[in-house]
């Protein structure tokens, strides 16, 4: 369980985020929103890569703390960037990565695999599209198999076929007691997975709830 | 899973930033042509004796090592940090600088890794820079080659603790290259005070004994140790 509460992010006269409270259980949420709504500024406030001006995030009942490496270690981030050297190849990238977080060597190969890039391995990160990036992005996020997923924008830029391989390594990494968080402002493709959404709007939330018939509440329609 | 320690993981960050340099030539290329174009017009702005050895008309062995060594520290200095303001440029491009934050890894080996690759560099510059300072000032290291080396890497310890600490400072900076020297530069005073007095002394015949002796070298010590363990404890602070 990921709880935010009295969540405020302020940049100079700026208000980010207002005063959040959120729960997040298992499974996956979509936050969605209009452009500057906040979504990517409360996923880097849940990876701990942005400390609130007001407010805490509790991460299954403790307060989220960046330096410790057992909480990086369950998380998997995808900012708006790709995260990647644009030197290194792809399986170059992933390998890195791997290695750090102690993956099986094998991993990279079947993330790759999963999202689609097998035959673009060796491909430095810089000769890729915006959108080949992304998806190696959101491989890169998936590699060591996180418990905790935070995941930016990962349909930017992506055809039908790339947002169909995103969308199948997400559903394939989704498992009990694993919480997944897509930010998009396109609601549309992770409504179709999703078992709950929030809707952020101007740094506030306005609605917030489940997508099982059973548990429906007002986020369900909520587009 | 089989996850690496502390060193190994360490030592692959080093690996790919060596690996990047190999692909991009960003880093050690302008090093290299800052201290050979600096290196050259020192060489022939000083004067001759006229016996075809480059030393300053009518001084003292002693002046002409000083010179020397202030020239060689001087051209290192900058072009160090030519080189280090380019330390987290592969980490910002793409925003690789925050999967590296989250990978479970101390801040500390994050750091170590950046300074690792920042010596190495410093020291293939040093290795270009050395034989050509023989070859177009006529210097004669001799028997102080081995102590020279040993003020070399001491003086290079200092340098890239700092440069590398600084370098994450000015990096959140839309311009790092005019903050960089100005963050480091009041740091690596004694450092490099120390570095060209030593260097002074072994160009002036001096030997291992009396680079022991010298009250600078305890310095120089004394200084890459503090700089050293307090440069990798603040850089967490400074990543936060």
């Amino acid at each position: 369980m990921i709880e935010a509460r009295g969540v405020t992010v302020v940049y100079g006269r700026t208000v980010a985020l207002d005063r959040i409270d959120l729960d997040l259980a298992e499974g996956v949420t979509g936050l969605f929103g209009q452009n500057g709504s906040g979504k990517s500024t409360l996923l880097r406030v849940m990876a701990g890569l942005l400390r609130p001006s007001a407010g805490t995030v509790m991460v299954g009942g403790r307060a989220l703390d960046l330096r410790e490496e057992s909480f990086r270690r369950r998380l998997g981030y995808a900012g708006h960037d790709s995260g990647l050297y644009l030197h290194l190849s792809i399986g170059e990238n992933l390998e890195l990565f791997g290695r750090l977080y102690g993956c099986a060597p094998n991993a990279p190969g079947t993330i790759l695999e999963r999202v689609g890039l097998a035959d673009r391995t060796d491909t430095r990160v810089g000769e890729l599209s915006a959108g080949l990036k992304r998806r190696a992005a959101v491989a890169r996020a998936l590699l060591h198999d996180p418990d905790i997923l935070l995941l930016d924008e990962p349909y930017a830029n992506l055809d039908d076929d790339g947002a169909a391989a995103v969308t199948a390594a997400i559903t394939a990494w989704r498992a009990p007691g694993k919480i997944g968080v897509v930010a998009t402002h396109g609601a549309k493709r992770v409504k179709a997975y999703a078992d709950g959404g929030v809707i952020l709007t101007r740094g506030s939330v306005t609605v917030a709830g489940t997508y099982r018939p059973n548990e429906r509440t007002e986020g369900a329609g909520a587009e | 899973m089989n996850e690496p320690g502390f060193v190994a993981k360490t030592l692959l960050l080093t690996r790919k930033d060596l690996r990047i340099e190999l692909r991009a030539r960003d880093t050690l290329v302008p090093m290299l042509a800052f201290s050979f174009a600096v290196t050259l017009l020192l060489a022939f702005t000083l004067p001759t004796t006229g016996d075809n050895e480059r030393a300053i008309a009518g001084a003292s062995a002693t002046t002409v090592a000083d010179v020397l060594a202030g020239f060689f520290w001087v051209t290192i200095l900058f072009a160090g940090l030519i080189g280090f303001a380019r330390t987290f440029e592969t980490e910002q491009t793409e925003g690789a600088i925050d999967a590296l934050l989250l990978v479970p890894l101390d801040r500390s080996g994050m750091f170590l890794a950046k300074a690792l690759a920042n010596l190495i560099f410093i020291l293939l510059v040093e290795a270009f820079l050395l034989p050509l300072f023989v070859l177009l000032f006529t210097l004669d290291v001799g028997s102080g080659l081995a102590p020279l080396l040993l003020v070399i890497l001491l003086v290079d310890i200092g340098f890239v603790a700092v440069g590398t600490l600084f370098a994450s400072v000015a990096a959140q900076t839309s311009s790092r290259e005019l903050i960089l020297p100005v963050l480091a530069l009041p740091a690596l005073i004694p450092v490099f005070i120390a570095g060209a007095d030593l260097t002074s002394d072994l160009i002036a015949g001096g030997t291992f004994g009396t680079l022991v002796e010298a009250g600078w070298f305890g310095v120089l010590i004394a200084f890459d140790v503090i700089l050293g363990i307090t440069a990798a404890l603040v850089f967490e602070f400074v990543l936060e």
